[in-house]
């Protein structure tokens, strides 16, 4: 077997091209997923029953079907129901942004839960509101805690775009295995996709366990 | 209350020709199946400070935290300047902003400083303006002794350090009484007397306190009016004077010989 790594001449700088694209979806996936999110972590600890109902109905039904269930579900049946026609990118965008509100809002309410009730009583004796209260004392605490939890969810979801290949996102997976099918150097291209990923991915994940250290828990 | 009613006559000072701020009228309270508080009685006037010692779970900050209606009665009535506590979130939040509280274990907000503590009150609740809350702050913060730590982090702070934040924090809304819960409890040995330092000289600026404590030389010596909780009612209530020389309750005088009070 002889390797030849000639033709990533041209593969590699489809390659980066698209690793942009990856890295673009993963980061709008994740701010749109956090702050859906947040607001279904509110909705799920509203004192309402049927909002609270709701918003749990959501999360259990997201978080318990598998990913790319939810992408080809995002490119043919949502367009259905939405009664438009939207970009593969757009779909793709959707499934993620959805899995990332539904997995960040449980890390939410595990945060916000795990701010002592005193904290509560502080808050509320200086006569704010429960909206007041959650924005300025109980979220804030709860967001350094739940940092680290939320980086790993930022550094799976990464890798998890690659899933959106199946609906034609010209993402790094798609166009890594196009390019693997037509010109056959498999071993050169999956190696040299995989590098990228590591070369992206590996950054990533140092840089949030910096900000966990300087921003964490100071209790 | 009818022990109460066969004690010899009571004086109370700063009761005269005034209303009181609080009353409390067969406050009951229950939590599950635990009662805890059994119909207690009682009232806080303009300028006083009353004490509410007892042993612990016996009720007293219960009583507390249901005067600001963090915690909700179950039977009986709270008034707050001549109006019973609201059931409106909104109205209760009113009321609040007019009592200050300061817990056991101060519960500063650990991600802000402690001059961010002393002004997230009235900037987040009052709306005021940044310029005018922080110099309300350090004004605050130099008055417990703190000038110097004001972008201090609470983890940096002691216990003592931490809790005269604390009352800052709450002094900040201007508050018309403020109710100390255990204030100085959580506290090691030798900060305990610069918290006490602060309530003191509080009192003596004529705030109305309300404080659950267990430090008796300071009731004995601040205190106004002396209330003395078992098993979730008010066993005797009187002026440290009599309270604390001539305790006419049994369970007073149990109480005081079991934590070692000699007069």
């Amino acid at each position: 077997m002889t390797l030849d790594f000639s033709v990533l001449h041209t593969a590699l700088p489809r390659m980066i091209e698209a690793a942009g694209t990856t890295i673009l979806i993963s980061v709008l996936a994740m701010v749109i997923g956090i702050a859906g999110g947040l607001v279904i972590m509110l909705l799920r600890i509203a004192p309402n029953r049927v909002v609270s109902l709701a918003a749990l109905s959501y999360v259990e039904a997201i978080r318990n079907v598998p990913l790319i269930l939810l992408v080809y579900w995002g490119y043919y049946v949502l367009p259905i129901l939405l009664d438009l026609r939207l970009s593969a990118f757009a779909c793709g965008l959707i499934a993620l942004s959805l899995v990332v509100s539904a997995y960040t809002a449980e890390i939410f309410r595990a945060g916000v839960r795990s701010i002592r009730p005193r904290q509560y009583d502080a808050a509320l004796a200086l006569g704010m509101s429960k909206a007041q209260m959650y924005r300025r004392v109980i979220i804030p605490q709860a967001a350094s805690r739940v940092l680290p939890i939320l980086a790993s969810v930022w550094v799976s979801l990464f890798k998890d775009t690659s899933l959106v290949s199946v609906i034609g996102v010209h993402e790094l997976a798609y166009v890594s295995l196009e390019i693997r099918s037509s010109t056959f150097r498999v071993l050169e291209i999956l190696s040299t996709m995989a590098l990228i990923y590591w070369c992206i991915g590996y950054p990533q994940a140092k840089l949030v366990d910096r900000l966990h250290r300087k921003y964490g828990a100071k209790e | 209350m009818s022990e109460v009613m066969s004690f010899p006559i009571l004086e109370r000072p700063k009761s005269k020709g005034q209303s009181p701020m609080v009353t409390y009228n067969g406050v009951v309270k229950r939590f599950g199946a635990f009662t805890a508080l059994t119909g207690v009685d009682g009232a806080v006037y303009p300028g006083e400070v009353v004490c509410l010692i007892g042993p612990s779970g016996s009720g007293k900050s219960t009583l507390l935290r249901c005067t600001n209606a963090l915690e909700r009665i179950d039977e009986g009535s709270i008034t707050f300047d001549g109006s019973p506590l609201p059931a409106a979130e909104k109205d209760v939040r009113a009321v609040r902003r007019r009592m200050g509280m300061v817990f056991q274990g101060f519960e500063l907000f650990p991600h802000m400083s402690a001059i961010e503590n002393v002004m997230a009150g009235p900037l987040t609740v009052l709306k005021a303006d940044k310029a005018s809350a922080r110099r309300q702050a350090e004004q605050l913060l130099d008055k417990v002794g703190l000038a110097h730590k004001a972008d201090s982090l609470p983890a940096m702070l002691s216990g003592g350090q931490q809790q005269r934040v604390a009352i800052a924090r709450a002094l900040a809304m201007e508050p018309e009484m403020m109710l100390f819960d255990e204030p100085t409890s959580a506290l090691d040995p030798e900060t305990v007397g610069e918290v006490l330092a602060v309530m003191r000289k509080l009192a003596d600026e004529g705030m109305t306190m309300l404080v659950v404590t267990h430090e008796m030389s300071f009731a004995r010596k601040v205190g106004d009016w002396i209330v003395v909780f078992d098993h979730g009612k008010v066993v005797e209530e009187g002026p440290p004077d009599v309270i604390y020389v001539n305790p006419q309750a049994e369970r007073t005088r149990n109480f005081l010989s079991h934590i070692g009070w000699h007069e």
